[in-house]
């Protein structure tokens, strides 16, 4: 008999339908159940072994208008590491000014992706 | 005297303004902040600008390359300045506003409104108990946590399923809250399925669907709530009643056009509940016109922004004395909710672009535009429609030639 390694459920966000997929995992391969497309199956398998986002959140910033300058990961991470992330943001102090797109931090919680600025902060 | 002037400086109005400046009219935006970018600035998440720019953007970055846009171009930018009375009548405009440095009076050939949305409240949807501090709005919770890095509490409860919500319980999650819940009164999330999936199953964020706020309870500070369980019907069932105890509770009750904040009779659409308007988004007010989420609450960005850009050419066209005819009106039935614009009227070459929301959830949906004799004029083919996602359609004018109305409806494909 084959083994089910993992089962999970998840909607898939390739069309406002939605799709409720229940996904077997079975020796490295997906069985998808729910999906109305083909779309939903590949969208599953990406889910399941590559699950990756944008993490954005804020760190603080001096000598701006503002007290919080937004980040965000420069390319997306998996997404079991976002919480570390923003972790590893928490104490961080930047100065302005700051340019948009300026690297803040490198190899952030050794994903290997940097953490960039969102926007220009200037010196107030 | 100015050509144009813009009343609102986020991503809707900078579009506008940036495209009428392209065309070298003389433009003037007013903002009420002390910075131009609208919503957006506060939107730090990634989504914006698949459409517009064929890339994911955070929202201050979609922002800023408009703002940076406006200020290359040599628009004249009023911050910090409120507009308090428009007469909009004549030829001539004039808009009375107020800034740090007193009352301002400008005069303007057209004036384009770009003032957005604001969030419903509690008194709106008649929340019940006391009014201890801790009871915030989605959106000045966003404002807090992503522009001053103030946490609202700790044990947060968020009152609704939109997209707003969503993505409020997740900036609240990674920033550090104890305990979130989510409530709503429908039977599932009402906001997208990409929110739902990436905000609330990502960190398996607990919701309760069929439930609701029956009083908020505190004297000085949110001590809790009681929620009660509902029907389809949204009325509550007797004996579900309990208690749930948190510090904070966030209303993310949807948002509703700006429209209070217009100082001008224009006609109001209650469907949209934004200002009616024509294919170029001219109100019912000669010369001015609405655009973004001012005219409708838009899913994305993208499409807020192509409105503005349609807006641009009717301002340039009122502003060359172009000509209308007798308006059709486009008129939304049975399985639509409501369609922008309302009516069209100029005399133009160019396919008509109008957004609806369907009234209804269906695969393989026919849009139909029908005759008021009911022939169908136009239809398009859509795999799946839902009340959640706006449609947009590109109608041909020749469908309104020799018309006096015509109807929407959703028809099985
Ligand atoms: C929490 C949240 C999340 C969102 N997420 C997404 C997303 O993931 N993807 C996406 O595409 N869209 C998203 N949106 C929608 C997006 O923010 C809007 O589509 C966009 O901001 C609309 O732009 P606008 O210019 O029409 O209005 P706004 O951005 O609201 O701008 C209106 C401007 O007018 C100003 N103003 C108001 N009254 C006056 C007055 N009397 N005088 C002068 N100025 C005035 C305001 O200060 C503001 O700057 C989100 C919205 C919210 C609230």
């Amino acid at each position: 008999m084959r083994q089910i390694l993992q089962t999970a459920e998840l909607l898939c966000t390739r069309c406002p339908r939605g799709c409720l997929l229940r996904v077997k995992v079975v020796e490295s391969r997906v069985a998808v159940e729910g999906n109305e497309c083909p779309v939903g199956e590949k969208h599953a398998a990406e889910e399941v072994f590559n699950p990756r986002r944008i993490v954005s959140t804020t760190v603080r910033i001096v000598g701006a208008r503002l007290p919080r300058l937004p980040v965000r990961t420069s390319e997306p991470v998996l997404k079991s590491r976002a919480i570390d992330i923003v972790a590893a943001l928490k104490n961080m102090v930047v100065e302005a000014p700051v340019k948009a797109g300026q690297i803040i931090l490198k190899n952030v919680a050794g994903t290997g992706v940097d953490i960039i600025a969102e926007r220009d902060m200037e010196r107030a | 005297m100015k050509d144009v002037a813009v009343v609102g400086g986020g991503p809707s109005g900078l579009a506008a303004a940036v495209r009428l400046a392209e065309k070298g009219f003389d433009v003037a935006v007013i903002e009420v902040m002390g910075e131009l970018g609208g919503m957006l600035e506060q939107c730090i998440h990634d989504g914006f600008g698949t459409k517009v720019f064929g890339e994911t953007l955070s929202g201050p970055e979609f922002a800023e390359r408009f703002v940076k846009k406006a200020y290359s171009l040599g628009i004249q930018v009023f911050l910090n300045t409120y507009v308090k009375q428009v007469k909009a009548g004549g030829r001539v405009k004039e808009i009375v506003a107020v800034s740090p440095s007193g009352v301002q009076r400008l005069e303007t050939r057209a004036i384009v409104y770009a003032i957005g949305c604001r969030e419903r409240n509690g008194f709106e949807i008649r929340l019940g108990g006391t009014r201890p501090a801790g009871v915030y709005t989605a959106g000045m919770v966003q404002r807090l946590v992503n522009l001053y890095g103030v946490l609202p509490g700790r044990r947060i409860l968020i009152m609704g399923g939109g997209d707003v919500g969503m993505i409020v319980a997740r900036h609240l999650q990674l920033e550090g809250a104890e305990s979130i819940l989510i409530v709503f009164p429908e039977a599932g999330f009402a906001g997208l399925p990409r929110n739902v999936q990436q905000c609330v199953l990502d960190f398996g964020i607990p919701f309760k669907p069929r439930t609701v706020v029956k009083r908020v309870i505190g004297k000085e500070r949110v001590e809790g709530v009681v929620l009660t369980r509902v029907d389809e019907k949204w009325n509550p069932i007797e004996g579900t009643e309990e208690f749930y105890a948190c510090d904070t509770v966030i209303l993310a009750l949807g948002l509703v056009p700006y429209t209070g904040e217009l100082k001008l009779g224009v006609r109001i659409d209650p469907a949209t509940r934004g200002p009616e308007v024509n294919e170029f988004f001219e109100t019912s007010v000669e010369g001015v016109f609405a655009v973004g989420n001012l005219v409708q609450v838009f899913d994305y960005v993208d499409d807020a922004v192509e409105t503005a850009c349609i807006a641009a050419r009717g301002v340039e066209k009122y502003l060359n004395g172009g000509l209308k005819t007798s308006p059709v009106r486009l008129a939304p039935s049975g399985k639509v909710r409501m369609i922008v614009p309302q009516r069209v009227e100029w005399v133009d070459e160019e396919n008509v672009v109008a957004f609806l929301r369907p009234a209804v959830e269906k695969s393989n949906a026919r849009i139909e535009l029908r005759s008021s004799g009911g022939k169908v004029l136009e239809r398009f083919f859509r795999r799946y429609v839902r009340p959640s996602t706006l449609e947009r359609i590109e109608v041909s004018r020749s469908v309104f030639s020799g018309q006096r109305e015509v109807e929407t409806d959703i028809a099985d494909g």
